[in-house]
């Protein structure tokens, strides 16, 4: 892992909450181990890149459903 | 869409005190999660203030969603006379927050922060623990499914931590 170093300590661990809980088990756990992988610039990046692409797709959508 | 970039460089290099929070700040930690925009607790210092307003100015600043023409001022007594400013400008857009639910303004935050290096920039980003804190205290429906990806975040680290 690239250790990023922003973990932190939580001061008031808090109690589990069944329902993010029951939201957990849908969590893709592959994506979060690459990205952990990464440095913190690179996962902004791929942010960014992401955000390039979400704008192009919607905008392709446009031109072709208006 | 926001210049994650270009917006943090020109806080960063104009000196402004701010805590990067909110999608930015978990995809920093390593979430998958898509974000249209950046969501900053900034200090409220008449300094940084004033800091923050010159820093944006040149960025076409303009309050998100609200109607063409109106006189909206970025300047130092708009901002002192608000709290927080969810704004359009030319690099996307940028929320300015005074405070955030569950865990108060900048310097509440600031030792719950870290400092990291990006784009050739020093920001400080908020903790991870403290994300899933006030995202939680926030209480919003949409949030559940972020939290849990935080959360899953968090096993992760500590399963790698330990391997």
């Amino acid at each position: 892992m690239n250790d990023d170093g922003l973990a932190g300590v939580s001061r008031h661990p808090l109690e589990p909450d069944p329902v993010i809980e029951a939201y957990k088990r849908d969590i893709d756990r592959t994506l979060l181990r690459e990205n952990l992988k990464r440095s913190v610039e690179e996962r902004l990046r791929d942010l960014m890149r992401l955000q390039r692409f979400a704008d192009e797709w919607r905008r392709a959508a446009q031109r072709t459903f208006r | 869409m926001i210049d994650i970039e270009t917006a943090l460089r020109v806080l960063a290099t104009a000196g402004v005190e701010f805590i990067v929070v909110g999608g930015v700040a978990a995809r920093a930690h390593g979430s998958a999660r898509l974000t249209n925009d950046l969501d900053v607790v900034y200090r409220r210092t008449p300094q940084n203030i004033q800091r923050m307003s010159a820093a944006l100015d040149p960025h076409a600043p303009y309050l998100r969603g609200a109607p063409p023409g109106l006189p909206f001022r970025w300047d130092a007594d708009t901002i002192r006379r608000g709290l927080n400013f969810t704004l359009t400008t030319g690099l996307g857009d940028i929320d300015f927050l005074g405070e955030i639910t569950g865990g108060g303004g900048y310097d509440a935050l600031v030792t719950r922060s870290k400092p990291i290096a990006v784009f050739g920039v020093d920001v400080r980003c908020l903790d991870l623990d403290c994300l899933i804190e006030v995202k939680r205290a926030a209480g919003r429906p949409r949030d559940l499914e972020a939290i849990a990806e935080l959360e899953a975040l968090r096993e992760e680290r500590e399963r790698f931590n330990k391997s």
